[in-house]
């Protein structure tokens, strides 16, 4: 087994890079497997709102009150930098609203146009939210007076008849195939997956085949009594040894995050996620047989990682991404891939006939890889052949 | 003396493969994957339009008391008035019970809207938009309650309560704070420009690496030479600024005119925060690479798990990484050199002034000339022999 052990001693020097993706993406989904629940029952958004209250009156400290009530009520300096990086960002708050001066007055003499300020950046949901929610305050005030009311009691009123919510059905989009086996969330770990798998395998797999097959490498090896089906066996199993043992690593990481045994169809995610392993190792094979340079694998690692990541589904969720990019994906196997995760994860419907022509195609791109790889080694076997005659 | 120098410096800074792929033809593929991936995502998902509901108008078995209010709100024409004008409300498709179910499950409406005996609602997830029917369905049903409470308190204004109700206010008034581009996932380009900056360590490095014995012949020669070491050094980091300055040009250019990136509408200040970006990040490579006598690949390998940390934390990977650290840390991305950078980007777009910018430029040519002279200092007098 000589050709098998220098392969293997010529891998453990390319094992670092390895081991940085590999730690790195389990560190990131380890962090994001403890922070996610099922969803059972409606909850409706509550927005982080900020009130600027230049009124300063009774009426004013009632409405925002009562906007408490819907929504969370942060604190915000009023200036004007602070609040457009906060609404340009909106994580610390979603709407910021001024309550004019004289909106006590003004609600008095019953004038309910122009009564509050809204800070705005974004033609966004949530504006339109706070938007609906004033005015129909506004308006069932102003309905309350209409009957003779005082304002405080129209306003009292108006907050006990708003705080009735209309219950909401949740329908489960997809009650038949959804499955506590492999959940939407956990299959967020198994989506990520081909674009550490095609960075692992190319960027490791490809300089280690390089060096085995460098000339003088490959002459010596040739002219020794070594039979060429042996020297391509040991090569091939060291190649798989390695494949096999990064998707392991992959597989018990997600048993641990499984908290136990895989088990219904989360056993199909695994074995779509073994067909990939292959693939992404056979495209290794492929890119291998051109003999590129370091910088040539760097960039081939990354237009084939984060191209088809980008464009199949993995990074951004097929939902976001354009029919446009969705046809070209389909030419590309990391889209089968999410296809059949997603199905699998109850995303979308699942058919166990999809599932299976989305690992044919899979497979279809796998024997295509490997034949064009047979066929450029072929090729380059015949040219050098040709020149040393 | 000076001018062979730099002319030879920018020659070969240019023929350096890896420059050429990380500085100029990486920036390109990234930038045209965060295209595709989020070119669209602001105008579709963030940006308010009409929420497509299906009606079912079936009404089986309405309650009397239902009808009798129907009289007063007739819900037809309130979802029919809320679906129209310029900025619509709703996109509302009428259907029966079945097929609304197969709409929703389909995810080709966000909700149901039935009137089978009285106003509900059917979502199949818990977000703004459906939050936002579920007002609406409130909207309807509580102002019954209103009428019905204000009528039975007064029944002789039972005309003016009706009014008052139907009468459409505009109670909130917008007060506009930018009119630059408000597409927050344009920041991953802003972090694709600093992440190009950044890798201005690179080329800083070589400046280093072409100059110190013991890291290359090129070095080795250049120490034996007559020349003094001031101006050989000076050339490397000017050429390299230049090097650094073109690649920060093409990446700019490429965002803006072939994938069209919205910058606002100061592209020359843009211009000018990448390139005092990329010299920055030169800087920092020649400050790296002047420490100590560490091998070639330590120094590459600090520059760039260093230039990737500072970009992490600025957003690239992770667009809002930037907001969690201004609320942990706020220092740190004052002096973080990719987030600095990035600000500056983002000022230049959102403000109506340039004072904001104008800090964020003096922290890159502090944050500049600092690294310059630590990495002078450190390599001052160093002889090959020292080495």
């Amino acid at each position: 087994m000589q050709v098998f052990n220098a392969f293997l001693k010529v891998m453990k020097r390319r094992m670092t890079s390895a081991l940085i993706y590999v730690i790195v993406f389990l560190a990131i989904s380890f962090s994001f497997a403890n922070s996610k629940s099922q969803e059972k029952v409606f909850k409706s958004t509550k927005l982080n709102v900020a009130v600027l209250d230049e009124d300063n009156t009774p009426e004013s400290k009632a409405l925002t009150d009562f906007i408490g009530t819907k929504h969370n009520l942060k604190q915000i300096e009023k200036d004007e930098n602070i609040i457009k990086d906060a609404l340009y960002w909106g994580i610390t708050v979603d709407y910021v609203m001024e309550i004019r001066q004289g909106f006590s007055q003004k609600l008095e003499a019953k004038e309910y146009d122009d009564l509050f300020g809204n800070y705005h950046v974004h033609d966004g949901f949530s504006d339109a939210l706070m938007e609906q929610l004033l005015n129909e305050y506004i308006t069932a005030v102003g309905t309350y007076q209409a009957s003779g009311m005082t304002t405080s009691d129209a306003m009292k009123h108006t907050a006990d008849a708003l705080s009735v919510e209309s219950s909401v059905e949740l329908a489960d989009k997809n009650s038949e195939q959804q499955n506590s086996d492999f959940t939407e969330e956990f299959s967020a770990y198994f989506r990520y997956m081909p674009y550490i798998l095609l960075s692992v395998l190319i960027s490791v797999l490809c300089p280690v085949l390089l060096a085995m097959s460098r000339k003088n490498i490959r002459y010596r090896t040739n002219c020794s009594s070594f039979k060429t089906s042996a020297y391509t066996f040991q090569i091939f199993l060291g190649s798989m040894i390695f494949v096999i043992g990064i998707w392991l690593i992959f597989m018990i990481a997600g048993t641990i995050m499984n908290g136990g045994i895989f088990r219904g169809k989360t056993w199909l995610a695994v074995l779509n996620s073994f067909i990939f392993s292959i693939l992404s190792a056979a495209i290794a094979v492929l890119i291998a047989e051109f003999h590129p340079s370091d910088t040539a694998i760097n960039l081939a690692t990354q237009v084939i990682g984060l191209g088809m990541s980008f464009l199949c589904g993995i990074f951004v969720p097929h939902i976001y991404l354009s029919s446009g990019v969705l046809k070209a994906a389909r030419f590309m196997p990391a889209y089968w891939y999410v296809k059949a995760n997603n199905m699998i994860a109850g995303i979308d419907t699942f058919s166990s006939k999809e599932v299976a022509v989305c690992f044919l195609i899979q497979s279809a791109f796998l024997l295509a890889v490997a034949l064009l790889a047979a066929l450029v080694h072929r090729t380059n076997y015949s040219a050098s052949a040709q020149l040393n005659k | 003396m000076f001018l062979h120098y730099l002319k030879y410096e920018i020659l070969s800074s240019l023929r350096v493969k890896d420059l050429i792929f990380w500085l100029i033809l990486f920036p390109i593929i990234l930038g045209t994957l965060f295209k595709i991936a989020f070119g669209h995502l602001y105008e579709k998902f963030e940006t308010f339009s009409a929420i497509p509901v299906a009606v079912v108008d079936e009404a089986p078995e309405l309650d009397s008391e239902f009808v009798l209010k129907m009289e007063i709100f007739p819900t037809r024409d309130i979802i029919d008035s809320v679906s129209e004008g310029d900025q619509p409300f709703l996109k509302v498709t009428y259907t029966d019970r079945k097929q609304a179910d197969e709409l929703l499950k389909k995810g080709k409406v966000t909700g149901i809207i039935s009137m089978e005996g009285k106003l509900s609602l059917t979502v199949h997830d818990s977000g703004i938009e459906e939050t936002l029917l579920q007002n609406f369905v409130d909207r309807f049903n509580s102002s019954i309650t209103v009428v019905t409470e204000a009528i039975t308190s007064n029944p002789n204004a039972e005309a003016e309560i009706i009014q008052a109700i139907s009468t459409e206010i505009k109670a909130v008034t917008d007060i506009p704070l930018t009119k630059g581009n408000t597409d927050y996932y344009t920041e991953y380009f802003y972090n694709l420009i600093a992440m190009v900056a950044m890798y201005g360590s690179l080329t800083g490095l070589n400046i280093t690496i072409r100059n110190q014995g013991n890291l290359s012949k090129l070095g080795a020669r250049k120490c034996c030479s007559p020349a003094p070491k001031s101006i050989s050094l000076l050339a490397s980091l000017i050429g390299s600024f230049i090097v650094q300055s073109i690649c920060m040009l093409i990446c700019v250019s490429f965002l803006r005119f072939v994938l069209r990136i919205d910058f606002g509408s100061r592209l020359p200040a843009v211009y000018l925060a990448a390139v005092c970006g990329g010299i920055l990040g030169v800087s920092f490579g020649f400050c790296i690479g002047s420490i100590g006598a560490l091998k070639t690949e330590i120094k590459t390998s600090i520059c760039f798990a260093v230039s990737m940390f500072f970009c992490f934390c600025s957003g690239l990977m992770i667009g809002n990484m930037k907001i969690i650290i201004e609320e942990k840390a706020p220092w740190f991305n004052k002096i973080n050199p990719a987030a600095v950078v990035t600000d500056s980007l983002y000022y230049l777009n959102v403000d109506k002034d340039y004072s904001r910018f104008q800090t964020k430029m003096i922290t890159i040519a502090v944050l500049s000339a600092a690294m310059i002279l630590l990495g002078f200092g450190l390599t001052r007098r160093k002889k090959y022999a020292s080495l």
